[in-house]
C-alpha cells in the first residue's frame, strides 16, 4: 500500500480547451482567478482542435530536484513520491526552470518564487472539475487503463465481424 | 530567416530561447571568468617575474605592482552580487549553498566564496609589507596553489552551470566549460596586459611583456578554435541544437554573433595588435585592441545564453504525428470543396 503512487494523466482527445482547470488550480493555489498563475496549462492549436493540457510529471529522476540550490524543490517520499517546492526554502533563482525539459515550473511574479504542481494535496482540482475527463488521477500502474479498455472493445468488435 | 515559413506545430519551439538567464546572467558569468582568468595570469606572472613597485601612501610602503596584477578577485567580488540581484527573494540568497550534493548552483556558490575569500586574502597579504605576514613562506605559496586550482574552477563552473541544466541541447556539452576556460584566459590576460601597461609596470619592450602578449595571442587563436569546434558539433546535436545554431549565425542574435564576438572579440584584436607590433608596441593601438577584445567575451556569453533553446518535448512529437494525420485525413475535404466551389487557388 505504502508503494502505490497516484499520477495525474491527460488525454488530449477529450480536452475540449475550456480551461476550467487552469481556473480552479489558480482559485485553489493562489486564491485568484488568474490562469497565467495556474499550475496546469493548456497549449491550443486551434486551426486544427487539438488542446493539450500541460502538467507536471514528477519524474522519477528529475531534472528539477537536481539542479535546485537549496532544496526547496525536493521529492516526498512519504506523500505519494511527488516533487513539491518548497515555499520558504525557494529563492527564485529559476535553475529548475531551465533545466525542465517539459518547461512546467514558471515563476510567479506576485510571489517572487518558482512554483509547480504539487497534486493539490492528494486531491487535485484539476481533476475534480474536469468534465470530460480529459485530466484524471490514477494509480500508477492504471495510467493506460483507459486506452486498454478502448483498444480491447475495438478488437472484440473486429473479432465479432470475422465470425 | 524571417521569411521562412513557421508551421505551426513542427516549428513552435524554434524562435524561442529560454527567458529565465539573461543579460544580469550574462555580466556575471563574464565578470567571474575574467576575474579569475586574470588571477591565474597574474599569480604567474608574480612566480615567474616579481614585479615590484612599492609606494608609500600615508608612510605606509605599499606594492602596488602586485595590486596591479591580482586584481582577479576583486572583480569575482563584484559580479557575485549581479547574481544576488537575480534572484526572486533577494534576501534568502545564502540559502543558496543548502545543496551541494546534486546542485551546481550550491556547488558553485562554495567555490566562488572560498575563491573570493583566499583571492583576497593573497591580494592583501602581497600588497602589504608587514614583517610578520613572513611574506615569501612556503605556507603562502601554498596558498597561492590552491587560490589557482579555485580560479580554474571558477572558470570552469560559469560553463558547468550551463551544462547541468541538461536540457538545452547547445549548452549540453563538455566544449563549453572549455570554451568559458579559454575565454577567461584570454580576456584574464589582456586585462593584466593592460593593467600593466597602464601602471606602466613593464615598460614597452620588456621581454616578459612581449612573452604575455605572445601567450594572449596564442589563447585567442585556440579560443577561436574551440568556439568553431563548438558550434560545429552543437549543429548536430538533438533538433534544437540546429536552431540554436542557425539563430546565432543568421537569426535574430547574428548581430551580437558576428559583430560582437567575431568582429569585435577576434577580428579587430588580432588587426590592431599586428598594426601595433609594427609601430613598436604603440600603446594607444594595444589598449583598444584589449577593450575590443574584452567586449567581445562579454557577448560570447551573452550570445551563448540568449541562443539556449530547450529539446523538443515527446509530446510536441506526438502532436506533430496527430496533425499530420489529421491533416491527411481533411486533404480529400478539402479538396472536394476547392472543385465544388470552382476555386483553383
Amino acid at each position: 500500500m505504502e508503494d502505490q503512487q497516484k499520477v495525474l494523466v491527460v488525454d488530449h482527445e477529450k480536452c475540449t480547451g475550456c480551461r476550467l482547470c487552469e481556473l480552479v488550480c489558480s482559485v485553489h493555489h493562489t486564491g485568484s482567478s488568474n490562469p497565467s498563475r495556474a499550475r496546469i496549462k493548456v497549449v491550443k492549436w486551434e486551426h486544427v482542435g487539438i488542446y493539450l493540457p500541460m502538467i507536471c510529471n514528477h519524474c522519477e529522476k528529475a531534472y528539477c530536484v537536481e539542479v535546485c540550490p537549496t532544496k526547496a524543490c525536493h521529492r516526498e517520499t512519504d506523500n505519494n513520491n511527488r516533487v513539491v517546492i518548497d515555499k520558504n526554502l525557494c529563492i527564485g533563482c529559476r535553475t529548475c526552470i531551465v533545466a525542465c525539459p517539459f518547461g512546467h515550473p514558471f515563476f510567479d511574479v506576485q510571489e517572487r518564487v518558482t512554483v509547480k504542481c504539487d497534486f493539490c494535496d492528494g486531491d487535485p482540482k484539476c481533476v475534480a472539475f474536469c468534465d470530460p475527463k480529459a485530466v484524471t488521477y490514477v494509480d500508477a500502474d492504471m495510467i493506460q487503463m483507459a486506452k486498454k479498455r478502448e483498444a480491447a472493445n475495438k478488437f472484440i468488435d473486429s473479432t465479432k465481424q470475422i465470425r | 530567416m524571417a521569411t521562412e515559413y513557421i508551421h505551426p506545430i513542427r516549428n513552435v519551439r524554434y524562435l524561442r530561447p529560454q527567458r529565465e538567464w539573461k543579460e544580469i546572467i550574462a555580466i556575471y558569468l563574464y565578470l567571474a571568468g575574467m576575474g579569475a582568468g586574470s588571477y591565474v595570469i597574474g599569480t604567474l606572472l608574480n612566480w615567474f617575474v616579481h614585479p615590484t613597485r612599492v609606494l608609500s601612501i600615508w608612510g605606509l610602503p605599499l606594492d602596488f605592482a602586485k595590486a596591479a596584477i591580482l586584481w582577479g578577485p576583486i572583480l569575482v567580488a563584484i559580479g557575485a552580487p549581479f547574481l544576488i540581484i537575480d534572484l526572486g527573494i533577494k534576501r534568502r540568497f545564502l540559502y543558496a549553498c543548502l545543496n551541494p550534493r546534486t546542485s551546481w548552483v550550491a556547488r558553485g556558490f562554495l567555490i566562488l566564496s572560498i575563491f573570493i575569500v583566499f583571492g583576497l586574502i593573497l591580494l592583501a597579504k602581497s600588497v602589504l609589507p608587514f614583517e610578520w605576514l613572513h611574506a615569501e613562506s612556503t605556507f603562502w605559496t601554498i596558498a597561492e596553489v590552491i587560490t589557482i586550482a579555485f580560479a580554474f574552477a571558477t572558470a570552469l563552473y560559469t560553463g558547468i552551470l550551463l551544462k547541468a541544466t541538461k536540457s538545452i541541447p547547445l549548452w549540453n556539452t563538455y566544449l563549453l566549460p572549455l570554451l568559458f576556460l579559454v575565454s577567461a584566459l584570454s580576456t584574464g590576460s589582456m586585462a593584466i596586459i593592460l593593467s600593466t601597461l597602464g601602471t606602466g609596470l613593464l615598460s614597452n619592450d620588456s621581454g616578459a611583456l612581449k612573452l604575455l602578449m605572445r601567450g594572449e595571442q596564442i589563447l585567442v587563436v585556440i579560443e577561436g578554435i574551440v568556439l568553431y569546434l563548438f558550434l560545429f558539433k552543437r549543429y548536430r546535436a538533438a533538433e534544437q541544437g540546429k536552431d540554436s545554431v542557425r539563430l546565432l549565425l543568421s537569426g535574430k542574435l547574428k548581430l551580437i554573433f558576428w559583430g560582437g564576438i567575431v568582429l569585435l572579440g577576434f577580428v579587430f584584436p588580432m588587426i590592431l595588435e599586428s598594426i601595433a607590433s609594427l609601430f613598436h608596441g604603440n600603446v594607444t593601438l594595444i589598449f583598444t585592441a584589449g577593450l575590443l577584445l574584452l567586449c567581445g567575451g562579454f557577448f560570447l556569453r551573452l550570445g551563448v545564453l540568449h541562443a539556449g533553446i530547450k529539446d523538443q518535448l515527446p509530446m510536441l512529437r506526438l502532436m506533430e504525428i496527430q496533425y499530420d494525420n489529421m491533416a491527411e485525413r481533411w486533404k480529400p475535404l478539402s479538396d472536394n470543396r476547392r472543385e465544388a466551389t470552382g476555386n483553383t487557388k
